[in-house]
């Protein structure tokens, strides 16, 4: 039995078609270890060897990836939401509706898009507050951080940007007293206003170019932007927190 | 045969002018793209409806010291004295809430950040930073006509602000 | 003498010769030939790392799937124009914002106070670039100290100037006074950047790093957006009045707006 699967499994790794897809052979090894990295696009982000340091939870806290994937999770809540929703402001509502109501799991679609949303907020906040207090902003990462304020700043865009297309009250008005304050901005205020929504007040243009902005515009920003940032976390030396040895810190402990 | 060399006293080689030309030719394209993505997203100005000239209703409906709330022009119509009345926006001065009117209170009370108006639509509480905005009206007959295309803003009450109204009105 | 034990050793392995021109220096435990550096603390990315990210992926995927089992997403009746609902709140991340416009001219609370905030998060880098103690929470044991007092200060101060300018309202009080423009817009903005700075006049006295100073200013920041915010959204109700969380008028629900 044990030969069997084992020949099966042979067969289908050996197969010319299995090595044109993966370059790298069972990772049970350091050589394959290392090749899974340099070779596979979805774990090239990754050093081949990390410092048990920056592994540590009280270092990070995960936030960074947490955000990331709370990312993905709404990318995919979010293009199931598109199926049905409609952006306009006669059918933007009712259709909120019906995937409350009739379409099977719109309700927990809906719920995992909205709730991850919150969380996505917070959870890069945290990631922020975070990096700041470990200093990790510091040369040479200060590059990074700037990504790390406009990834912020987008993320509350793209949320700021979903919360007016269910179209009920609770959105109309956060909008309207949202987009009021950016009109108090001097020289460029009422211009961006107008332009943001497409008019004087929120109605149909809108909802059509925040609908736009949160499925498109902002996401690709994001994406773009995200992997500039992970890009980065490698090329200037992983997480800060492996950067001082053990010994050092405990020398610098004692002077306090 | 020698070949004749070209002097020039320019500080600027040829090669540099044609590189300088090229980067000022590739941002007046950028230039351009951005003015032409300004003008796209200018939103677009429509006509009718509310934007146009709303007829509020007849002017014998207006009773002295009441105020009128009139869907139609997004506004009210306050008849401050026997004389006339203004014609205001709801739309609060402070972010842009509808402001309405609390007949309890006898004023203007904006539920968003609790900004207060008289019936002259002066401040007299909250954030506000200026009294509601007034739409320029006339009186066609007996009918009251209001212009909502524009808005007046002002910093304070006074009397050339009440549209007058016909005697015995 | 420690060095004499050593030379003996090397000494044994490797016998320096007059006529060489290079002899055994040290001899050090390790797997690797790299110099200067600590003992190898790294493990290979896969499968830890990879299977760090996975539990991570599982665990937030569970989180909010089982949260959206509990709770629903909000959704009100459809938007009316001519009816403003009663309170009206921005999204929660904006009701600090909100709560600020509560106590003074937009143009302050809600252009220039954010513009300075990001402003301040974009050059922090470029302020504090020594590298000590980088990957390190608050740098130190002072900065440590630093980041809790500043953050006891902000949880006192902010909320008594809420409570303050909410009791003694500086815009009603000068109103007809004063012209708006220092009622408004000068001395609110005076009050918020004196009580950004207060903690600092205390902390020049330490003589602090370029770092600490950030500690200072960061922490003062972040505490009085978390202060602002849970007032805007758990305490503000009807009207955008104060009212406590659980005895609303109305039955209105602060977290209904979420």
């Amino acid at each position: 039995m044990e030969s069997t699967f084992n020949r099966a499994t042979n067969f289908v790794t050996r197969s010319r078609v299995w090595r044109s897809f993966f370059r790298h052979g069972m990772p049970d090894n350091e050589m394959d270890r290392s090749l899974v990295m340099t070779t596979n696009i979805f774990f090239h982000l990754h050093p081949v060897k990390v410092n048990r340091r920056s592994l540590r939870v009280t270092y990070s806290f995960g936030l960074g990836i947490i955000s990331a994937i709370l990312f993905l999770t709404l990318t995919v809540t979010g293009v199931l939401l598109m199926f049905y929703y409609v952006p306009a402001t006669t059918l933007a509502y009712s259709t909120m509706k019906d995937l409350q109501t009739t379409i099977p799991l719109g309700q927990l679609a809906r719920n995992m898009h909205r709730w991850s949303a919150h969380l996505m907020v917070l959870a890069v906040i945290l990631h922020m507050v975070r990096v700041f207090y470990t200093g990790a902003y510091k040369p040479p990462r200060e590059f990074n951080w700037l990504v790390g304020v406009v990834l912020l700043l987008l993320t509350l865009g793209a949320s700021f940007t979903g919360y007016l297309l269910p179209w009920d009250q609770l959105s109309y008005w956060a909008i309207t007293v949202g987009t009021n304050i950016a009109s108090y901005a001097p020289v460029l205020g009422s211009t961006a206003r107008s332009i943001l929504l497409g008019g004087s007040e929120v109605g149909q243009n809108t909802l059509i170019r925040f609908y736009a902005l949160h499925v498109i515009i902002i996401p690709l920003g994001l994406i773009l932007l995200i992997s500039l940032h992970l890009w980065r976390v490698r090329k200037d030396g992983g997480l800060a927190g492996q950067e001082i040895p053990e010994e050092r810190l405990e020398i610098a402990s004692l002077k306090e | 045969m020698t070949v004749a060399k070209t002097t020039s006293d320019s500080k600027v080689s040829r090669r540099q002018f044609i590189g300088y030309a090229w980067a000022v030719a590739v941002i007046a394209l950028f230039a351009q793209a951005a003015g032409a993505l300004y003008q796209f997203v200018q939103p677009i100005v429509q006509a009718g409806g509310f934007g146009g000239k709303v007829n509020a209703g007849n002017v014998n409906e207006f009773a002295v010291d009441t105020v009128s709330t009139v869907r139609e022009m997004h506004g009210f119509v306050s008849r401050v004295e026997p004389q006339g009345a203004l014609t205001m926006s709801w739309t609060c001065t402070h972010l842009g809430c509808t402001v309405p009117w609390v007949e309890s209170e006898k004023q203007f009370h904006c539920p968003c950040h609790g900004s207060l108006y008289n019936t002259k639509g002066e401040v007299t509480g909250g954030p506000a930073p200026r009294p509601l905005d007034l739409y320029p009206s006339e009186v066609v007959g007996d009918e009251l006509v209001v212009d909502t295309s524009q808005t007046i803003q002002r910093t304070k009450f006074d009397q050339s602000q009440i549209t007058p109204f016909p005697k015995g009105a | 003498m420690a060095a004499e034990i050593k030379d003996q050793k090397t000494e044994n392995i490797f016998p320096s010769a007059p006529t060489k021109t290079y002899q055994l220096m040290e001899l050090v435990r390790g797997t690797s030939p790299m110099a200067n550096k600590g003992p190898d603390n790294t493990v290979f990315s896969f499968p830890v790392v990879a299977l760090i990210e996975v539990l991570l992926l599982l665990g937030t995927t569970l989180l909010v799937f089982v949260f959206s089992l509990l709770r629903n997403a909000p959704l009100e009746d459809i938007a009316n124009p001519t009816v403003t609902t009663n309170p009206a709140k921005a999204p929660w991340y904006f009701v600090g914002l909100q709560e600020l416009l509560e106590h003074m001219h937009p143009l302050v609370a809600g252009v220039l106070i954010p513009s300075v905030l990001v402003l301040f998060l974009v050059v922090i880098p470029y302020l504090d670039n020594d590298r000590t103690g980088a990957g390190r929470w608050f740098t130190s044991q002072r900065g440590r100290r630093i980041t809790l007092l500043s953050a006891i200060y902000a949880v006192i101060v902010m909320p008594l100037l809420i409570v303050l300018d909410n009791t003694f309202n500086l815009r009603e009080m000068l109103r007809g006074v004063a012209p708006e423009l220092i009622s408004q817009i000068i001395l609110p903005g005076l009050i918020i950047t004196l009580a950004a700075w207060l903690p600092m006049l205390i902390l020049l006295r330490w003589k602090p790093t370029m770092r600490e100073v950030i500690l200072c200013l960061f922490t003062v920041m972040f505490v009085s957006a978390i202060v602002l915010t849970l007032s805007g959204f758990l305490f503000r109700g009807p009207g955008f009045k104060l009212y406590l969380p659980w005895a609303m008028p109305g039955g209105y629900n602060p977290l209904s707006g979420l």
